[in-house]
């Protein structure tokens, strides 16, 4: 029931809004650049014309008028949909080998480059 | 009639594909010369799958609707020219012509390798066609491209509108000459193991199928990401979308094999390192077809999704990545290698190994990630541009500043490592160059002005190289194409600008320093589309530019595709694309600036022009 109340009230804004709210704020575009649309394939909510891609560009711009920052804005978002929207996953738990692993690779390339190295110079 | 043709010449080419992997066997085991039945086979293998796909390629054309690959994929209002590219723009036709392309390539290698060792020629046949004999059963079993609809449908379903597009056309072909090359440094690579023939020849062998996939993968990713470009109306040319990412995991791999195998040629040495590099990127390639066709990446390119086809390609794929851990440990006892010593172009050659393997690691980790913590948490996580930039672009720093040293060191040592002072002012050069970019930027500078530094130097030093007689010119070509697409990319990113804007008919409206003139739209029918194009006036300063962006609706399937006006010159694009906006008379309008556009598709072009003198230098 939340959820829909939630909807109705973003195609509220889209309807009456539409014609000055977008394009116009560097802000809300730098933001919805970093979000998926999860109902396009592949494509980003700041590229997206779908009717979802709308209302989420009309929430970051409210949301920014009444004062949220960058990263309400990203947790709130992330609380309604999940971590799926945003195309940069967090540091935590579940992404820790997500970040560490490409760079223990590197460090264990170096290691296996430095002592081949070092056993020929011997 | 036709499609009985086609699909028993398929099964006739699985039949000879078995018949030749059991011959080719015993005579591997007996000893026994490379005989004509085998030369016979082959080329007969290649006729049978050869008719098959004409016939396809017949059906589409005279739009035999009998044919369920025809009735999904076309429609008789199509022009000819995506009639004949709707062949290979699904999956079922695709994967024929993978196997055409594999067929192709046994032959050829056939003819091609007479001078080298006999049992070495058998035993690549031999793996060449379990590979084959593995594509034929799933084209067969799962996505047989001349299956039948009865009763005969008057009208096909239609071609996906965003598929029809000449850079799209020709782009699968070339990408899976790419990555079917592979396949053949894949089963030279086990039969090398097996008959331990990891040598100098087979070096030369390998660096010439690795050269013409490379080419072949270069000029298809970039076709792909011009397709992009211009047709999905971001403006964007990658995205590090998983598809995308698929096809560039094989050719960093490709691009180290390459390096790796001029080392084995010239010293005898890092043999186990090219086997491992030339198996990975086969297995790589295949993988990219799994992870696509089985459509576990959710994706703009997913355009096939069926679970079944995943599994079979993924019992494949374990197969063949079993045969080849097997053939490793059981092979891999190379001889004691030559002396090498710190300051010498092997350990130059390693360190591009060393930053292309990372490089592939994390295209790797963030494109397979998400998947298999999806499976085992039930946690949906996606993985883009940010975490590919953060973990990338800091480490192309070193990796410039190598590439551009590490050309200067001789084979074996280095005598004197000379500090050439001309060096030492290109460096500065370069530093003040940089210095002058990013004066008027606000974030970031440091980190900016370094990464550009050292993209600069890299440039600089091979521009000067080019007049360099000691390095062949496929070497001077590919590295200035390399950095010269590297600095256009860091550039590019760095000074687009773009807005986006609702506007009606007649309207004026001023963004920045931009007036925008909506002046008027038209509408008019096109062949199997009904086209309308808008008339929009940029004024910035006293610049003015007139687009003429177009709105495509299509009919079968209904689909709105629109196609952006892009006014390219040497160093800027001026690109302008129009969205439809539901339910309102009003268009979206983007405008973007995107500088040095053209010379990032000038230097791929010129990378694989690189690619084609080196094998010009194999050939001869």
């Amino acid at each position: 029931m939340k959820s829909f109340k939630f909807i109705f009230f973003l195609l509220f804004c889209i309807f009456f809004n539409l014609n000055n709210v977008f394009g116009e704020n560097a802000k809300v575009d730098e933001i919805s650049k970093n979000l998926r649309c999860l109902i396009c394939q592949g494509q980003s909510v700041y590229d997206s014309q779908s009717e979802f891609a709308l209302s989420v560009k009309t929430l970051i711009l409210i949301k920014l008028e009444s004062g949220s920052s960058e990263k309400d804005i990203y947790d709130f978002l992330k609380s309604k949909y999940g971590d799926w929207i945003v195309y940069e996953p967090e540091f935590n738990n579940y992404t820790l080998i997500l970040w560490i692993l490409p760079l223990f690779l590197f460090i264990f390339g170096g290691f296996l480059i430095a002592r081949k190295v070092i056993i020929n110079k011997r | 009639m036709l499609n009985l043709i086609g699909n028993y010449s398929l099964v006739f080419a699985l039949i000879t594909s078995l018949i030749l992997a059991v011959v080719s066997f015993i005579n591997f085991k007996s000893n026994k010369s490379l005989d004509f039945n085998i030369f016979g086979a082959v080329v007969l293998q290649f006729t049978l799958i050869c008719v098959s796909f004409f016939t396809l390629i017949f059906a589409f054309i005279y739009s035999d609707f009998n044919n369920a690959a025809v009735y999904y994929n076309s429609h008789t209002s199509k022009p000819l020219f995506y009639k004949i590219s709707g062949t290979w723009g699904n999956h079922e036709g695709s994967l024929l012509l993978w196997v055409l392309v594999l067929s192709l390539f046994t032959l050829i290698f056939l003819f091609k390798s007479k001078k080298l060792f006999n049992s070495f020629r058998i035993l690549t046949i031999f793996f060449q066609q379990i590979i084959t004999s593995g594509f034929l059963f799933f084209i067969l079993l799962l996505s047989n491209p001349f299956q039948l609809i009865l009763p005969t449908p008057n009208e096909g379903l239609g071609l996906n509108p965003i598929l029809q597009d000449p850079a799209l056309a020709i782009h699968p072909p070339i990408l899976y000459l790419g990555y079917v090359g592979s396949s053949i440094i894949f089963s030279s690579s086990l039969a090398a193991l097996t008959c331990k023939y990891v040598n100098k020849d087979w070096a030369a062998e390998i660096k010439k199928w690795s050269l013409i996939s490379w080419i072949f993968l270069t000029i298809g990713i970039m076709l792909g990401s011009i397709w992009a470009y211009y047709e999905l109306g971001w403006g964007g040319f990658w995205f590090w979308d998983p598809v995308e990412n698929v096809s560039l995991m094989p050719w960093f791999c490709l691009t180290a094999l390459l390096h790796c195998s001029s080392v084995l040629e010239k010293r005898a040495t890092l043999q186990s390192w090219t086997i491992i590099l030339a198996l990975c990127t086969f297995i790589l390639s295949m993988s990219g077809t799994f992870l696509v066709r089985s459509g576990i990446l959710n994706s703009v390119h997913t355009f096939a999704n069926d679970p079944e086809r995943g599994v079979f390609v993924l019992i494949f794929l374990t197969f063949l990545v079993l045969i080849s851990l097997f053939l490793y440990f059981k092979f891999n006892n190379f001889e004691s290698k030559p002396k090498s010593f710190f300051l010498s172009r092997e350990t130059a050659i390693i360190m591009n190994n060393w930053f292309m393997m990372y490089f592939l690691a994390v295209v790797l980790v963030g494109t397979v990630y998400p998947i298999f913590l999806e499976v085992f948490t039930a946690a949906k996580i996606s993985v883009g541009p940010p975490y590919f930039n953060q973990l990338i672009i800091p480490f192309l720093i070193p990796f410039l500043v190598l590439m551009a040293l590490g050309t200067k060191l001789d084979w074996i040592k280095t005598k004197k490592f000379k500090l050439n002072l001309n060096r030492i002012a290109i460096l500065i050069l370069s530093i003040l160059i940089s210095f002058f970019i990013v004066r008027n930027l606000n974030t970031k500078v440091l980190f900016l002005s370094v990464l550009i530094s050292a993209s600069l130097y890299l440039l600089l030093i091979s521009i000067i190289d080019l007049k360099n007689q000691k390095f062949k010119w496929s070497q001077r070509i590919s590295h200035l194409a390399f950095s010269i697409l590297v600095i256009s990319i860091i550039l590019n990113s760095i000074f687009s600008e773009e807005f986006s804007v609702n506007m009606k008919v007649g309207q004026e409206k001023i963004i920045s320093n931009s007036t925008i003139n909506f002046e008027k739209i038209s509408k008019q029918e096109v062949d199997n589309y009904t086209s309308i194009k808008a008339e929009i006036e940029i004024k910035q300063n006293e610049n003015k530019l007139i687009f003429y962006p177009e709105l495509r609706l299509y009919k079968t399937p209904e689909t709105i595709t629109s196609e952006a006006d892009i006014k390219t010159n040497l160093f800027n694009d001026n690109l302008l694309v129009v969205n439809y906006l539901k339910g309102s008379d009003y268009l979206n309008i983007r405008y973007q600036k995107k500088p040095f556009m053209f010379l990032i598709w000038f230097s791929a072009v010129m990378l694989g022009l690189g690619g084609i003198l080196g094998l010009r230098d194999k050939l001869k």
